[in-house]
């Protein structure tokens, strides 16, 4: 059961689905948009307004009062993008330039799929839209990229700081163009159209059904507050840890507590700055594209590179990290048994290396060319190994 | 690039000309002429015919006049006017013009 909103089109009314309506009306603000300086705007306008009524009355009978969103999109699909001829008037002063060259150039301006742009979305958001903007941008179900927030920050800390971060930085997407840009794509109908094949309308109308929402809600926050009971058991399980071992390790030596207080202190503060490199990092990739005067290559988006300076990060305070916790754990129990032992660690290491390969693989044609070799390789291997098998 | 895609601002160019052709065999409404290019290369949309034919009436190429129709609201009917004509007429030479470099250019 869909909502149906009555619209007025050049005095004749109709009712159109909910999503639909959307994006009609997202259509015609961008027609109105490219249209902008036309002196025929509004005369335009009716026409198209006219020619979508046509088309909407040829939909309908006497059983059929609704026109459905599917039909909606098909409709805008058949008008098609409505192309501002800002070039009439400098064509007009420029004379002898070729009438279908401003016209083609006028046209490129305004039809050319927009440059995604990383965004705020405050439709079905939860906070301040992050993650949902996230999710527009690099096409990836938002629910994906809660949790991966959410590992962040249970797991490092990082996640809330970086959301946080991008609350303040992001600007927020408010027309329905901003909306259409956040997922890289201009507000045509083709646009619409594939957005309704893809169920993106589906997921706003669940967000009207209020039950099912504050159900969400509910289980969600009683999975993060699950997380935080678990995380500050586990850490103050360590820090009981950590007192037992120093009282059996540091008492015997104390002039080592000077020395290794030292050495703490200056590995907290070299992570500290790590920290903020990381953090000034993100904010300039973000912003300007690129770090400490290294831009991205133009085919890399700008979320590779902050995954990579999250590594990058991760990668750097490795040691650090494995050098405290040998501190702590002095006492018998060796390396690598603290909070991030061997599995996240391993995570991080496989992380670093998968990036690895990927990077090679896109700029170093040998690299490509012996991966693209290694499943035949492997295949070829097998056979190898199975006909020797069999032989035996 | 595909080959449409290349040549779209030629075809983009073009379509004035074919509106022009179209609107001077008879009195026609924007339907009409979207049927009539439809078959053709040069099939476009209401969101591109719109804008195009309120720049031609802009530039005095063509009018329109309201007529009834039995089904539904009154429709624009587009007709060309003389100076519509006359540039029509220049543009059919242009066009041969263009059509016999191309045929004698590389020969002989």
């Amino acid at each position: 059961m869909n909502r149906v909103i009555t619209i007025n089109l050049n005095g004749v009314a109709y009712q159109l689905e909910e999503s639909g309506y959307e994006a009609l009306r997202a259509y015609l603000d961008h027609a109105a948009r490219s249209l902008e300086g036309n002196p025929d705007k509004d005369e335009i306008l009716a026409d198209i307004e006219q020619a979508i009524a046509d088309k909407f009355r040829a939909l309908l009978g006497t059983h059929k009062t609704v026109v459905i969103t599917r039909e909606v999109s098909e409709v805008i699909a058949q008008m098609g993008p409505v192309q501002g001829d800002s070039g009439a008037a400098t064509e007009a002063a420029a004379g002898a330039k070729p009438a279908g060259g401003a016209q083609a150039a006028s046209d490129a301006g305004t039809s050319r799929p927009g440059t995604r742009r990383l965004y705020k979305i405050s439709d079905g958001a939860m906070l301040a839209g992050v993650c949902n903007g996230l999710s527009a941008y690099l096409n990836v179900d938002v629910s994906f990229i809660r949790v991966g927030f959410a590992l962040l920050t249970v797991v490092w800390g990082m996640g809330l700081l970086a959301y946080i971060l991008l609350a303040f930085i992001l600007p927020e997407a408010r027309t329905s163009e901003e909306k259409a840009a956040a997922s890289g794509a201009a507000a045509t109908a083709e646009e619409f159209i594939r957005r309704a094949k893809a169920g993106y309308y589906e997921g706003m109308k669940t967000f009207h059904d209020r039950q099912a929402h504050r159900e969400w809600k509910r289980k969600f926050r009683q999975e993060m507050r699950g997380w935080k009971y678990g995380f500050r058991r586990q850490m103050q399980e360590n820090a009981s840890q950590w007192q037992q071992n120093w009282g059996q390790t540091g008492a015997p030596h104390p002039g080592g507590w000077a020395g290794m207080g030292f050495t703490m202190m200056l590995l907290r503060w070299v992570k500290l700055l790590c920290l903020a490199l990381a953090f000034y990092a993100i904010y300039s990739l973000v912003t300007h594209g690129g770090v400490f005067g290294m831009f991205l290559p133009v085919d890399i988006p700008v979320w590779v590179g902050v995954v990579a300076v999250l590594i990058a990060y991760q990668f750097v305070t490795w040691p650090i990290k494995v050098l405290r916790y040998s501190w702590y754990y002095r006492g018998g129990m060796g390396w690598g048994c603290g909070i991030h032992s061997g599995p996240l660690d391993g995570l991080v290491w496989l992380g670093f290396l998968v990036a690895m390969v990927w990077v090679a693989d896109h700029y170093s044609p040998a690299f490509h060319a012996w991966l693209q070799d290694l499943p035949p390789f492997i295949h070829h291997t097998v056979d190898q190994l199975r006909a020797w098998w069999a032989r035996r | 690039m595909d080959f449409k895609e290349k040549f779209a601002p030629i075809t983009k160019g073009l379509l004035e000309f074919l509106v022009l052709k179209i609107i001077a065999a008879d009195k026609v409404y924007v339907p009409d002429i979207l049927q009539q290019l439809s078959e053709t290369e040069f099939a476009t949309q209401e969101g591109t015919l719109y804008p195009l034919l309120s720049k031609m009436r802009r530039e005095e190429l063509v009018d329109y006049e309201w007529k009834e129709s039995e089904s539904g609201p009154p429709r624009k009917y587009y007709e060309l006017t003389a100076k519509g004509r006359a540039q029509l007429r220049e543009t059919m030479e242009f066009w041969q013009q263009i059509n016999e470099t191309v045929k004698k250019l590389g020969k002989p």
